[in-house]
């Protein structure tokens, strides 16, 4: 069986699964962030009312919210956080970080589980070698709090083998946002997803990180990434327990597909969807007028560390605000010790507080009509931050163009 | 659940997000007034016009990116009787069937019909027939384990079953 496959039959109980058979699985860990948090307790309260199984499961993140900048919002923050208490789920409130992130340094999840939650970005727990999927809100009031159970269609598993090694000012985000483009949209609906090969095997883990983070772009219900030596010294350095990590047998696959990396430019998704990939020339030159590290995928450390090679001696232009929002309180701590707060304040952008930034311009980030931002976040699609145009690129192109006033290609600067 | 669905057709295209169905700003908003904003970016006309038992039919992908199931209640909420796509983003199909919503993937059906044509479904065979043009097409069947959800009108009806294993 291949990880997936082991996870699920340990899960539901059964010496093996199939591709294609439909199992109830025990889940290990149910995250929640401000929104789906609300969401799922008005279906719960008003159609479920049960007592939940496992309360300490349960995992709710503040994450939209870093401040509630209307009543409507603060009693809906409110709601949550004694809707949390009543059943003694784990509440991180406002300031914490992205639910992902803060669960991740928490040491919430660990290699072999079993991970589920609203958000579509769930699946990025895969980089530690969990089966971690989104699933919508009625999964959880009806199976998953009562029971502490999910139902899945065991997915076929597709191997993505990724070879050679990027050039200066191209990162891991960029080979992301690349295979993103040519996967396609939906180009694996249904799919399992294992990245693997010497390119991806040679990351640190918030750089696989960026990986199964594209999962749901690609329409696939999971991705991981196999534990070996690396995801094991990253969770020592995180918890004290030794994690026993699963893999998988190797050939239970049902298609492997293969990358070339090397000569890759930096790649920009451009509007109105995530799968609509281009070299950074094809579209330099572009105003903008909003810059912001933050996401599911970015507001990390090296986020940070990459934003100030570009800023090093430069400022940011006078015609952009660029907002720099740490991922957790332990990247923020980590960029402070690193000395990366003063220097990126000094050359004009602006510390937020530890959140999901401008996702869905909750509390920041909403874009007047003729407006453009570039960011590290996860999503482009029109309405989600008014009716502005999104860029997502890597935190080199999100801060070269910063200094820029314009999209620009981050190879200038470095290397 | 209703065996035979006829009505209006609506389209939409390729990867509609969820965000498009139902934006962000309005999910903490009554029901009644999501209702009159669903897909309005997409097609102005539907919130305005659909009338109940209407069918959305919609290209590759549909109802991508966030999982939120409100996107499913505020379509049923406009009285949409089914949807048909060639092809569904998976949180959206879960969420689909676990609110009681029948929904069917049908591949080549974006190509056969046009926007006001009535259509016939029938959710047991799969087949869909376009009365205005008499062009006919099959839809994937519901597998089983969704039918029986769907029967029962959504997930929270058959979960103790479910979570005891005594479904089968």
């Amino acid at each position: 069986m291949n990880l997936v496959e082991k996870i699920l039959a340990r899960a539901s109980g059964r010496a093996r699964v199939t591709p294609g058979e439909v199992v109830v699985a025990d889940v290990d860990r149910i995250l929640l962030h401000d929104l789906s948090c609300y969401l799922t307790a008005r279906v719960f309260e008003q159609e479920v009312r049960q007592p939940v199984r496992h309360p300490e499961r349960v995992v709710v993140v503040f994450d939209h919210h870093f401040s509630p900048p209307t009543e409507e919002q603060a009693r809906m923050l409110q709601e949550n956080r004694a809707w949390a208490r009543r059943y003694g789920f784990r509440l991180f409130d406002c300031g914490s970080g992205n639910l992902h992130h803060v669960a991740l340094h928490a040491g919430l999840v660990r290699p072999g589980m079993v991970v589920v939650g609203s958000d579509s970005h769930t699946p990025v727990h895969g980089t530690l070698g969990c089966f971690a999927t989104g699933l919508g809100n009625y999964s959880h009031a009806a199976l998953g709090l009562p029971f502490g159970k999910a139902w899945f269609r065991v997915p076929e598993l597709v191997r993505i083998e990724l070879e050679g090694s990027t050039g200066p000012g191209v990162t891991p985000r960029d080979v992301a946002l690349f295979l993103t483009g040519e996967i396609g949209e939906g180009g694996m609906v249904y799919r399992a997803l294992e990245f693997a090969g010497p390119y991806l095997e040679g990351l640190e883990v918030f750089d696989r990180w960026l990986f199964p983070l594209i999962t749901v772009d690609v329409g696939a219900k999971s991705g991981h990434v196999l534990p070996d030596e690396r995801t094991l010294r990253f969770l020592a350095e995180l918890t004290d327990d030794r994690p026993e990590a699963v893999g998988g047998d190797g050939d239970d696959v049902a298609e492997v597909r293969g990358w070339e990396v090397s000569g890759l430019e930096p790649q920009v998704a451009c509007p109105p969807t995530v799968g609509n990939v281009r070299p950074v020339g094809e579209v330099a030159g572009t105003p903008i007028q909003w810059a912001e590290l933050g996401g599911h995928g970015g507001g990390r450390l090296q986020d940070f560390r990459l934003a100030a090679q570009v800023l090093r001696g430069r400022r940011v232009h006078p015609e952009v605000r660029f907002n720099l929002v740490p991922s957790s309180r332990w990247a923020f701590a980590q960029a402070l010790r690193e000395g990366l707060v003063e220097e990126l304040h000094r050359a004009g952008a602006t510390w937020f507080p530890p959140s999901t930034g401008s996702n869905q311009a909750i509390n920041m980030g909403a874009l007047a009509e003729d407006e453009t931002m570039v960011s590290t976040h996860a999503r482009n699609f029109p309405g989600r931050n008014g009716v502005g145009r999104m860029y997502l690129a890597s935190a080199l192109t999100v801060a070269a163009s910063a200094v820029c006033g314009r999209l620009a290609d981050p190879r200038e600067f470095v290397g | 659940m209703k065996r035979r669905i006829r009505g209006r057709c609506w389209l939409v295209g390729d990867n509609v997000p969820t965000d498009a169905i139902v934006r962000s700003h309005l999910i903490t908003r009554p029901m009644e007034e999501i209702r009159r904003h669903v897909l309005e970016g997409v097609n102005p006309r539907f919130p305005r016009e659909v009338q109940p038992d209407d069918l959305l039919v919609a290209g590759r992908h549909f109802g991508q990116s966030s999982g939120r199931a409100i996107a499913v209640r505020a379509l049923k909420a406009t009285g949409v009787g089914c949807v048909l796509a060639e092809s569904f983003a998976r949180t959206f199909y879960r969420n689909a069937f676990e609110m009681g919503l029948p929904i069917l993937e049908c591949p080549g059906i974006g190509g056969l019909v046009s926007e006001g044509d009535v259509l016939v479904v029938d959710l047991e065979t799969g087949i869909v027939v376009d009365e205005t043009t008499g062009a006919r097409a099959q839809a994937t069947p519901i597998p089983p384990f969704l039918r029986r959800m769907l029967e029962a009108g959504g997930i929270i009806p058959i979960a103790k079953q479910l979570a005891e294993g005594t479904d089968r």
